[in-house]
């Protein structure tokens, strides 16, 4: 949206974690250390949690109390035993703790054997049985996310669409803020406040039409179909006309001087120059444009045409696998990962982006 | 030397303009070249969708067949009389009352804690925090699935080490709006905590200064100074938060489905489900879409004015 944000001269060192000021005492430090670090967790919990979960075997995620590390339940080969048997921490009922090799269940008791004394067998009678484990990550649920429905063609989907938006939004928002803020002609400040006004129209509002518009052009499940509504920016062209208005004038007036046609000092010098501008705005095209939700769920139908994001959906509502929750996390890792490799990359830009434009793209 | 008449320089000055006129001709087909794709892409799916959506919202489709009959206002009749309809209103305004204010408490706080000069560890404190703004509203959707588990999800769990039986979120209609609620703060709150923390890093530390030399505590700093000194930057998480609560969806469908019965059904959810689900009704769809148009406009014109009084810029 468009209001503007009051922090005009925002202070970008301080914004992405420079400081300039003295620091506070010790005391207050620690605690406030403290505090952060809790809160830091909490917030990024859920996706901790989701890359541990889809690294866990079946029977590991649903244990209760929850463990956050995926293990794995220790199996010991035993001499006399053709199978390797399963190892528990066994609780006696006068509290002394052994740990014994299961060997069979009988009833409520257990015979048992201890590793190093693989001859005698124990009978196990009113005791508590834990298991042990070791942390242990499996990739089980890649595979199986991976190969029991086609999300390598999701993820593919994803890819595409994700490229066309970008690079076309780039490209048109580029031209766009070229002519508002270097090029004079008539009109041009009133075409400005119209695409201005634009970021004021909320997409629920032009879906709809949309939809019957594209599925009349017999666009529906096809790329063309998931991208062309966005294949321009309002917010880039105004992101890219800020920065192209703070290029000293004189730049373009020597290069027509010189014979250069507007083209060419676009391509060979304002957008050079521009490198740190666009590449934020590209990393805005991105986020948004992988994230997209409402209008790839309506404009597929299709399994083979769906992103990554409406496979997640699906995948969820499966009712046949609706209890995988090593695959659905696995699924959400997969979809998360490259916006996530994004931020850790490129954090300072996008956060300086947002800090000075208050807007998320 | 050439002597030039009355009638040469006539000539002259009318080529010469001619040419100027050219000239600027050519600067205005340059220009609008350089437009041509932005505007004929956002008239075709911006400006022109505007119209048709207002043309929908008066027609209803016909009972056989592909044509629709006009119907007047009926369709906006029938959503601010019907209580089915008048709930999701209800529904869309708690929901953006519930994420929009706790989430500008938490990310005010959590702007003023990260503000402070500490000696280490600032970049990571603001990277665990800011994380959520790269997570899609799907993947939120689906994380917090898993928190929300009534028999493994962590929060029952958390609040069973306290003593507390957790609800069945998701499938508690007392509960599975506060679930949704919840999971996009969580999201939101990284835009925000950037927000804010910029706002706060704008506040000129002299008054700070000013303020320890009269010995105002830390609560009397805060809420004399900060945040009077903040309120622009507020008065902007307020309508930003606003527009983007209203028009929540992935989470939603991805949690709860707009269930259980229309707990959470959200005027943008009731559009999608009028539109796409069932028996499609464009109609009174793109209809409601009318009245959020005008929801999300009301709020930001209430805010604005409260704001008139309320906002102090340095």
């Amino acid at each position: 949206m468009s209001t503007s944000l009051p922090v005009d001269k925002a202070n970008k060192a301080a914004i992405i974690g420079q400081q300039k000021e003295s620091p506070i005492d010790l005391r207050s430090e620690i605690i406030v250390q403290i505090i952060l670090f809790t809160i830091g967790l909490v917030v990024s919990f859920p996706i901790i949690l989701a890359i541990f979960t889809s690294f866990k075997e079946p029977q590991d995620i649903t244990s209760y109390p929850p463990s956050l590390l995926p293990s794995e339940r220790i199996r010991v080969d035993i001499p006399g035993y053709d199978t390797p048997l399963m190892l528990f921490n066994v609780t006696f009922e006068d509290g002394t703790q052994r740990q014994l090799a299961r060997v069979e269940q009988v009833g409520r008791n257990y015979l048992m054997v201890d590793p190093d004394d693989p001859e005698t067998i124990i009978t196990v009678e009113n005791a508590q049985l834990q298991n042990v484990t070791r942390i242990n990550f499996t990739f089980e649920n890649y595979v199986t996310a991976w190969t029991s429905q086609p999300f390598a063609r999701y993820f593919m989907n994803s890819v595409i669409q994700t490229g066309v938006i970008v690079a076309f939004q780039l490209f048109f928002s580029i031209l766009a803020a070229y002519a508002f803020s270097i090029l004079r002609f008539p009109g041009r400040d009133l075409m400005f406040y119209l695409i201005l006004g634009s970021l004021m129209v909320p997409f629920q509002l032009t879906f709809i039409p949309n939809f019957l518009f594209v599925s009349q052009l017999g666009l529906a499940n096809t790329y063309a179909g998931l991208t062309i509504p966005f294949l321009a920016s309002a917010f880039g062209v105004f992101l890219l006309r800020q920065f192209f208005m703070t290029l000293p004038k004189e730049l373009h007036d020597a290069a027509m001087i010189d014979g250069a046609g507007n083209w060419m000092f676009l391509w060979r010098v304002v957008v050079p120059l521009s490198r740190g501008a666009i590449s934020a705005f590209a990393i805005f095209a991105f986020l948004s444009a992988w994230s997209q939700y409402l209008w790839p769920l309506v404009i597929t139908n299709e399994q083979s045409m769906r992103t990554i994001q409406i496979g997640i959906r699906f995948f969820l509502f499966d009712q046949e696998r609706g209890a995988d929750w090593g695959g659905i996390m696995a699924t959400a890792v997969i979809a998360l990962l490259p916006t996530l490799l994004i931020f850790l990359v490129a954090q300072r830009q996008l956060v300086r982006g947002i800090a000075m434009t208050g807007l998320k793209g | 030397m050439t002597v030039t008449t009355e009638q040469d320089q006539q000539i002259a000055s009318q080529s010469r303009s001619a040419r100027l006129s050219r000239r600027k001709i050519f600067a205005a087909i340059e220009g609008y070249l350089y437009l041509a794709p932005t505007l004929i892409v956002l008239a075709i799916f911006v400006f022109i969708p505007i119209v048709a959506s207002f043309q929908l919202s008066l027609t209803r489709a016909a009972p056989f067949g592909n044509r629709s009959i006009d119907v007047g206002l009926e369709n906006y009749m029938r959503l601010l009389t019907d209580p089915v309809q008048l709930q999701t209103i209800r529904i869309s305004l708690l929901f953006t009352l519930g994420t929009v204010i706790p989430g500008i408490v938490v990310a005010v706080t959590l702007g003023i804690l990260l503000a402070l000069p500490l000696r280490r560890f600032s970049w990571l404190h603001r990277l665990l925090i800011f994380v959520p703004i790269v997570i899609s509203s799907a993947v939120t959707g689906v994380l917090f699935r898993w928190i929300f588990h009534p028999v493994v999800g962590y929060i029952n769990y958390v609040l069973s080490l306290i003593g507390i039986n957790g609800p069945n979120w998701l499938s508690d209609a007392d509960w599975a709006l506060i679930a949704v609620m919840l999971a996009v703060i969580w999201q939101q709150l990284g835009f925000n905590v950037i927000i804010a923390l910029a706002g706060l890093q704008n506040i000129d530390s002299t008054y700070y200064e000013a303020a320890k030399v009269d010995g105002a505590n830390l609560w009397y700093r805060i809420r004399h100074i900060t945040l009077p000194l903040m309120s622009p930057t507020l008065f902007f998480l307020f309508i930003i938060n606003t527009i983007n609560s209203l028009q929540v969806f992935g989470e939603i469908d991805v949690l709860t489905q707009g269930g259980p019965g229309n707990a959470t059904s959200t005027m943008l959810y009731s559009i999608y489900d009028f539109a796409f689900r069932g028996t499609p009704q464009r109609g009174i769809a793109s209809a409601q879409s009318f009245l959020l148009f005008l929801l999300i406009l009301l709020l930001s014109i209430v805010q604005f004015r409260i704001s008139s009084r309320r906002v102090h810029y340095q």
